[in-house]
């Protein structure tokens, strides 16, 4: 009778708990793939070139240290996110560790998705675990030395990284902000969109402001609306336009690693969030160079 | 069935192209293919115009389509064996072309398909269908754009 009680307890909370989990569950999925194609999830996450499943990894991300190969993000036990807990999706993305608390190498952008919202990583997990298990095994980077030895991403994150959650500027308005948290966080623009610097840090008074040495080893443009160097000529339309079709100003279109992002991400998100980004880009400085 | 036998002729000017234009210059043919190219992206660009709401010139938006449809039909025959980037640096045309013709192939036919359907599209005048349609064509744009040419500075 006594081993009644706890049993009967545990019996309740996790009925309660799967009550719970039942019942936010569709919605959860739903805005969860919203989140997924704002943070621009598959793109990287899939292996188009070698026709993988999406979000079974396996991208190869070229970059000044070496080959960073895409993890599978599927819900795959062995393969996977199949053994993670919420919890543990929470910490990658908002610390950059894994579940056993090693640091992961910046390529993975936690820099920027450190600043998404609890509520968009808990639907984002809610999404990742609906999809069906793809059990495609991760492929271990190939970095220079001594990029490969792990615990230089340690001594990385102590350097330039801490967790740093998105506070909303009161003095801007509600689509400033949304553009704002879309850019520098979900979307992780500056991510490519930025120079990096020795080791790979992101250089913060030039955000945005183009990258010579982008992924695959090509020059990324200046998206700050300086006049020549950047997309001062742009109206908000046409940055709106151009991430809903691809198209730019002079009818010329996308090419390189911007047509997967407008594809997977861009071209799918609302409207309204599509203007949202243009007000943003928009408000910054514009910054010359690259 | 005129649709047919344009896609029939383009494929035979295809086949006679190698022949016809190794005279030509490597400087030559990359040039006449980025004015070619210029063409369609001035036509997209004007579209564009019009379903940004930037200019009420809702009428001409067919115009432009049959010209997209028009350059589209000889796009097969402007990328030559002698006018890739081994022949002429300043082009953005990636060996790849060259490399995978059958893919390349691909590519471009289903911008020509599109390309036709949107000059269709346009003919109705609806603006939702058109805004929609130019997305569509759009993607097959960068269809070929993203796998095979490496933009210029």
């Amino acid at each position: 009778m006594r081993l009644l009680v706890p049993v009967c307890a545990v019996l309740l909370v996790s009925g309660a708990s799967l009550a719970g989990t039942a019942a936010a569950e569709p919605d959860a999925v739903a805005r969860g793939k919203y989140v997924l194609r704002a943070a621009g999830c598959v793109a990287c996450h899939t292996d188009e070139k070698g026709g993988g499943t999406v979000l079974a990894g396996g991208r190869a991300l070229e970059t000044p240290f070496g080959t960073f190969y895409t993890p599978n993000i599927t819900p795959d036990p062995g393969a996977g996110l199949g053994g993670w807990t919420e919890a543990d999706f929470l910490q990658a993305l908002s610390q950059g560790r894994d579940p056993q608390g090693r640091p992961y190498y910046p390529a993975f952008p936690y820099t920027s998705y450190r600043g998404m919202t609890e509520q968009d990583m808990r639907d984002l997990w809610a999404y990742l675990q609906s999809v069906p298990p793809a059990d495609r095994a991760n492929k271990p980077h190939e970095l220079g030395f001594p990029y490969g030895l792990r615990f230089l991403a340690t001594v990385w994150q102590w350097l330039y990284f801490e967790p740093a959650p998105f506070r909303p500027n009161p003095d801007r308005s509600d689509v400033w902000n949304r553009g704002a948290y879309l850019v520098r966080h979900l979307g992780h623009c500056a991510e490519c969109h930025s120079p990096r610097g020795r080791l790979g840090a992101l250089d913060g008074g030039r955000e945005l402001a183009g990258n010579p040495e982008g992924p695959d080893g090509k020059k990324v443009p200046n998206i700050t609306p300086h006049a020549k160097d950047g997309i001062g000529g742009w109206s908000k339309t046409d940055i709106a336009f151009f991430l809903k079709t691809g198209f730019l100003p002079d009818g010329d279109v996308a090419g390189g690693a911007m047509e997967d992002v407008i594809r997977e991400s861009t071209s799918r998100l609302s409207d309204e969030d599509r203007a949202a980004i243009a007000a943003y880009v928009q408000s910054l400085s514009p910054v010359p160079g690259p | 069935m005129r649709r047919v036998l344009c896609a029939l002729s383009a494929g035979l000017a295809l086949g006679l192209a190698g022949q016809a234009l190794a005279a030509d210059s490597p400087e030559n043919l990359v040039k006449y293919r980025q004015s070619v190219m210029k063409a369609i992206g001035g036509h997209t660009g004007a579209i564009a115009a019009v379903v940004k709401g930037e200019v009420s010139y809702g009428a001409h938006v067919a115009n432009h389509a049959r010209g997209i449809r028009d350059m589209s039909l000889i796009v097969p025959d402007i990328f030559p064996a002698n006018s890739g980037p081994m022949d002429y640096a300043d082009t953005g045309a990636l060996p790849k072309i060259w490399e995978e013709p059958a893919k390349f192939k691909l590519a471009v036919s289903a911008f020509q398909s599109a390309a036709a359907k949107f000059a269709d599209i346009a003919e109705g005048g609806d603006s939702q269908a058109i805004a929609d349609g130019l997305g569509a064509l759009g993607k097959t744009c960068g269809g070929c754009h993203k796998p095979f040419r490496q933009k210029k500075e």
